[in-house]
């Protein structure tokens, strides 16, 4: 396989984006020329085995964004659950562009502060600097070296020590049309027994791609503190005419706990990574990812539980449903390292495979450099079991219904860990895309 | 110029008219007792000509000398011990004695010490099929008993299976395993020598195992067995190559292809039990192929050696037929097993199971890598992968690299793998009941092996088991 040539270099920073201050100008630069130093990522590792890295690359500086009527509605809707108290408030991100904050005005008290990344690296210096880039920089690689150089505007959330924000706040995301480009970024600093849940959704772009695609390269850092606990649900919806590239690392002290929920539905290609570094004893890990593919939808996703510390926990729950000419490519690596003594790691990727024509990719690794562990992981492939379908074929269900209730059971376990305020509409997209089956 | 070369082409031609009278091959230069050190076109066509190849064999070998020189290393693996291996410090021919014994009297007393210590005579008075001994590079003794030649199997060293039978060598030799498949195929390709070349006809079940046991003795000295495989319709046959060497002070290379073709409904069993010092590079191409409702098993050990890079391959090209990988790897201190297995399924109704176990002790490093691929076409086949890990020590290190790529989906896949060290419970429990430590942990490790000891000939077995407790000794730390 010859690695593939594509020599595509990042001119000069434009001056938009050094208004920020001195030493983040300073990153930008450098993380500009860490892009145009690094090749692409070899296709021979497993994490670029399935995926074209070139695809990712856009030369398009387009930035035009499109606010469609889905947004929009959704947006109405949720401003509508900020005023009735089932979300603590609204963050909107049009095109990791223009931010806007809504409502938010009584958590503010407790000293959550929710802005954007932009002001809050002019405002907050203290905060951000030792942050961001903390977890996603250039040694991540080529492409988080291209956000980081990029980014426009991004989220910052900081949730102070001992703070608990019981509702939880919804980050709505909207993609550009054909031809745009999009670098959206999330810092969230969670202090000492502080606890957060958010929801970070992705969506918008092109309705196909017959007339070109829209381009996002999302990074998402979360730093949290001892004792401190965090849900932190990725939903990506976007529109079918969208490439997406996005990496997610969250790292956890001593005694923390986070969830994770990958829920992957959009865009015509599509490659998330999520990692979570346990970095102090008693750090525990949960995720739970669902994906549901359909037509030629390509979405390649990678797990990462990385136990740098001993006494630590992580389990991971990876579902894949996969219809049309779907393709999923699944990795998953736990690393335990040599003085991470005394972990326990599980991980378990299902793979249901609707029809003809579907693809599913599974590689979960291990990688364990002491004794000290206790470590399983375990990956299935396979259709829906005919012996189920008759039984409730035999029931008098219809066969249409049967594949539904299965698949519904199928996702259930994930969609319990999904926060009430969007569960319902997660439930249907499961459905929608069961539609016409 | 022209000159000094035809003249000295003469003599050499006169010279090879002598040795060929007197010791029944080519050798036109007297230092190919050893050869030379490092490979190029001479040494292939030295070693061709040596051995009195046809045409396409020579040929053969020359373009896959030329597909060695352009690949690049591997760059995955344990790329730090692969980018050590020095090519050009390595004895790519051999020749220990000067030409092949027909019988046990005429193998030489310093070489039968050897086997006596391996306990050939005596496996072989037991039940053994044929024993074809390996000595350095090429074969030195070769016995088949009466009854295998009566019912048609050929059992040969690969060098004589091609000088006797070379329309069944050329039609399968590359068939399964091309020299362009990996640096390592093609080095083989480009300077093979010895190996098994077995061939069962249709209809024959070979009661008794065939054996070939295998010895490296030389420093710095490469071994690239060749073995072929052919099992014709509805037969059987179980076949064993086991090694034990001796520690050298320099780095060695070995590099072995197998190719296994099962025909319609044959059965291969191939056991290997691999023991290398552990200052040697083992870096091995296995493959079959199983035709319609065809079986093949791998029943695969590593135990010796610094780096070994196996993964035993089968190819369910036929409906119905079955792939079964059992695979054990022991890494001791500065080892690293990188060891796997491969199944492709590219009919409908296959079926196979991996299972895998592997220990690492001490600083050793277990690496599971592999691959199950379902073939678009390919409908309706079940598919287990079972991978256990058990560490023994704080530096002890295991990777597991499955890899499942399917493409249809009328299929049942299940992995599953584990990792943990010795758990305490179980060492309380056998403690309480008089065993010591040592002896706990060890009867702990021998049932963790359980599952592949038990497939194993008795011999077999029992070496297996005291060759554990013998890397077990002293393993409390």
């Amino acid at each position: 396989m010859k690695p593939t040539e594509l020599t595509y270099t990042l001119p000069d920073l434009a001056p938009e984006l050094l208004e920020g201050p001195t030493w983040l100008n300073q990153r930008r630069q450098s993380l500009r020329e860490t892009f145009n130093s690094l090749p692409l990522p070899r296709r021979g590792l497993q994490l670029w085995r399935y995926t074209d890295p070139s695809r990712f690359i856009v030369e398009t500086a387009s930035h035009a964004a499109s606010v469609n009527g889905k947004f929009e509605a959704i947006r109405t809707v949720e401003q509508k659950h900020v005023a009735e108290g089932r979300l603590v408030g609204l963050v909107t991100d049009i095109n990791g562009r223009e931010i806007a904050v809504h409502g938010l005005d009584e958590a503010a008290k407790s000293g959550l502060l929710v802005m954007a990344l932009s002001d809050a690296a002019k405002s907050h210096h203290a905060l951000i600097e030792p942050h961001l880039y903390s977890l996603v920089n250039a040694q991540t690689g080529k492409f988080e070296a291209m956000n980081g150089a990029l980014w426009q505007d991004g989220i910052f959330i900081h949730v102070p020590d001992g703070v608990v924000v019981d509702k939880p706040l919804h980050l709505l995301r909207q993609a550009g049309g054909v031809g745009s480009a999009a670098f959206p970024r999330l810092l969230v600093v969670v202090g000492k027994n502080a606890e957060i849940t958010l929801i970070d959704e992705y969506g918008g772009g092109p309705t196909d791609d017959s007339a070109g695609f829209a381009y996002a390269n999302g990074v998402v850092e979360i730093v949290a503190d001892e004792d401190s606990r965090t849900r932190y649900v990725a939903l990506q919806r976007l529109a079918a005419g969208t490439r997406f590239y996005q990496t997610h690392r969250a790292r956890i002290g001593r005694g923390a706990h986070i969830l994770t929920i990958p829920l992957a539905f959009g865009g015509t290609l599509s490659k998330q990574n999520f990692g979570v570094i346990l970095d102090g004893p008693g750090a525990e890990s949960q995720m739970n990812g669902l994906l549901f593919g359909s037509g030629r939808q390509h979405l390649d996703n990678h797990t990462l539980h990385h136990h740098a510390s001993g006494q630590t926990r992580s389990n991971i729950n990876f579902k894949v449903v996969l219809r049309d000419r779907a393709l999923s490519a699944y990795t998953g690596l736990i690393h335990i390292e040599k003085s991470a003594r005394g972990c326990e790691a599980y991980q378990e990727n299902r793979n249901l495979l609707l029809n003809e024509g579907t693809r599913a990719e599974t590689i979960p690794e291990l990688e364990i450099l002491n004794e000290d562990v206790s470590c399983s992981h375990g990956a299935t492939i396979g259709p829906i079991d005919p012996l189920l379908v008759f039984y409730l074929n035999s029931r008098g269900i219809p066969e249409r219904e049967a594949v539904r209730m299965i698949v519904s059971g199928f996702v259930a376990d994930t969609l319990k860990h999904v926060p009430e305020d969007i569960r319902e509409r997660v439930a249907a997209f499961v459905d929608e895309r069961l539609g016409n089956l | 110029m022209a000159d000094i070369i035809n003249n000295q082409k003469s003599d050499l031609s006169r010279f090879n008219d002598d040795y060929t009278a007197k010791y029944g091959f080519h050798d036109p230069v007297d230092y190919f007792h050893k050869g030379a050190r490092g490979i190029n076109h001479e040494v292939v066509e030295m070693i061709s000509r040596m051995k009195k190849e046809p045409r396409w064999m020579t040929d053969r070998r020359h373009e896959a000398l030329d597909i060695f020189l352009s690949k690049p290393t591997p760059d995955w693996g344990n790329t730090k011990l692969l980018g050590e291996i020095d090519y050009d410090n390595i004895y790519y021919f051999m020749k220990p004695i000067e030409r092949q014994q027909d019988s046990w009297d005429d193998v030489p007393d310093y070489i039968k010490k050897t086997f006596d210590r391996l306990g050939i005579p005596e496996a072989e008075k037991r039940f053994l099929g044929g024993v074809s001994a390996q000595y350095e590079s090429e074969v030195v003794y070769h016995s088949m008993q009466e009854d295998l030649k009566k019912q048609g199997i050929i059992f040969l060293d690969m060098d004589s299976g091609l000088r006797e039978h070379p329309e069944i060598v050329e039609k399968y030799f590359g068939s399964v395993i091309p020299s362009t498949d990996n640096k390592f195929a093609a080095l083989n390709t480009a300077v093979w020598s010895g190996g098994s070349f077995i061939y069962v006809p249709p209809g024959i079940d070979v009661r008794a195992p065939l054996q070939a046991y295998f010895r490296i003795n030389a420093e710095n000295m490469g071994q690239f067995e060749r073995t072929l495989i052919i099992v014709d319709k509805g037969s059987r046959v179980h076949y064993i190559e086991g090694c034990t060497a001796p520690v050298y002070s320099t780095d060695s290379l070995h590099s072995a292809v197998v190719e296994l073709i099962a025909l319609e409904g044959a059965y291969i069993r191939y056991t290997t039990i691999q023991n290398w010092s552990r200052n040697i590079y083992n870096l091995v191409t296995k493959r079959s192929v199983a035709h319609k409702n065809a079986t093949v098993e791998w029943v695969d050990g590593n135990l010796g050696s610094r780096l070994t890079m196996k993964y035993p391959c089968i190819q369910l090209v036929g409906e119905g037929a079955r792939g079964e990988i059992l695979s054990v790897a022991f890494a001791g201190v500065d080892q690293h097993q990188d060891a796997g297995a491969k199944v492709i399924h590219a009919a409908s109704n296959t079926s196979s199971r991996i299972t895998s176990k592997s220990i690492s002790k001490d600083n050793g490093r277990t690496t599971y890598r592999g691959l199950v691929k379902i073939h678009k076409n390919a409908e309706n086949c079940k598919v287990s992968v079972e991978c256990d890990a058990l560490l023994i020590g704080e530096q002890a290190r295991s990777d597991t690299y499955p890899t499942m790529e399917i493409d249809n989906n009328k299929v049942r896949v299940e992995h599953e793998a584990r990792v943990s060290k010795v758990a305490e419970e179980q060492l309380f429990y056998l403690r309480s009941r008089g065993l010591t430590e040592d002896e706990a942990r060890l009867l702990i490790v021998n049932g963790f092996m359980e599952p592949f000891t038990k497939e194993l000939p008795l011999e077999y077995a029992v070496e297996l088991n005291r060759l554990i407790a013998l890397e077990m000794e002293g393993s409390i730390g």
